[in-house]
């Protein structure tokens, strides 16, 4: 699975970065967890929640989940963005017209 | 009346704590629970993008197939136009005066 999805990521360097935070995420996760639940814990000493501050603070810029941004698969654009099928707006038209996108139909009325 | 009735909803509130085993904060302290409580977002964050077959890689692998990866032909083929157009990359230097001679061209 990850390697399908660093083969997708040659196409683009945006979807590069964006693939590495995500596999970032995954892995630093429940280290996280763990410091964040503590750091936050007002009922714990002040002191044991600002070591697990510091500690929050070493992790890489790629772990946070905040850096995850959807974009689109086809062309790495970070708006417009439908993200049930992780395409922009007009590279999910093509495919929709194209009937790539199942269920998916040019509306009528 | 209301400090007895505060009173006996902090008895109901601890008793209904301990039948259902919920933790009793009567004061509301910010424990961090919900970072625990909260699901694991990086798996379902890692399927995000759809699998896609690499020609290239697959090639490299298994060296015995002999796989050809459309784009990757198209654009051997698009250079080998361009340099019958004259448009290919310009010959290394092989003297001195032949970098001087490029570089005054530059």
């Amino acid at each position: 699975m990850s390697m399908a999805n660093a083969n997708k990521a040659m196409r683009n360097v945006r979807i590069m970065r964006d693939v590495k935070a995500r596999k970032g995420v995954l892995n630093n996760e429940v280290a996280r967890r763990a410091y964040l639940y503590v750091a936050r814990n007002t009922t714990l000493p002040p002191q044991v929640r600002h070591q697990a501050q510091l500690q929050l603070n070493t992790f890489d810029k790629y772990s946070r989940p905040t850096t995850v941004k959807n974009r689109c698969s086809e062309t790495g654009r970070g708006r417009g963005i439908i993200s049930e099928f992780a395409l922009c707006r007009f590279q999910f038209r093509l495919r929709a017209l194209h009937g790539e996108l199942n269920g998916v139909r040019k509306a009528c009325w | 009346m209301t400090t007895a009735l505060s009173s006996q909803f902090k008895t109901l509130t601890r008793l209904r704590c301990e039948i259902f085993q919920t933790t009793y904060n009567p004061k509301n302290l910010r424990t961090g629970a919900k970072y625990l409580r909260a699901r694991l977002r990086g798996p379902s964050m890692v399927n995000y993008y759809p699998q896609v077959v690499n020609v290239a890689a697959i090639a490299r692998e298994h060296k015995g197939l002999e796989l050809i990866d459309p784009k990757e032909h198209q654009r051997l083929e698009d250079v080998e136009d361009r340099k019958r157009r004259g448009k290919g990359n310009p010959k290394k230097a092989k003297t001195k005066a032949d970098s001087r001679r490029a570089a005054k061209k530059r």
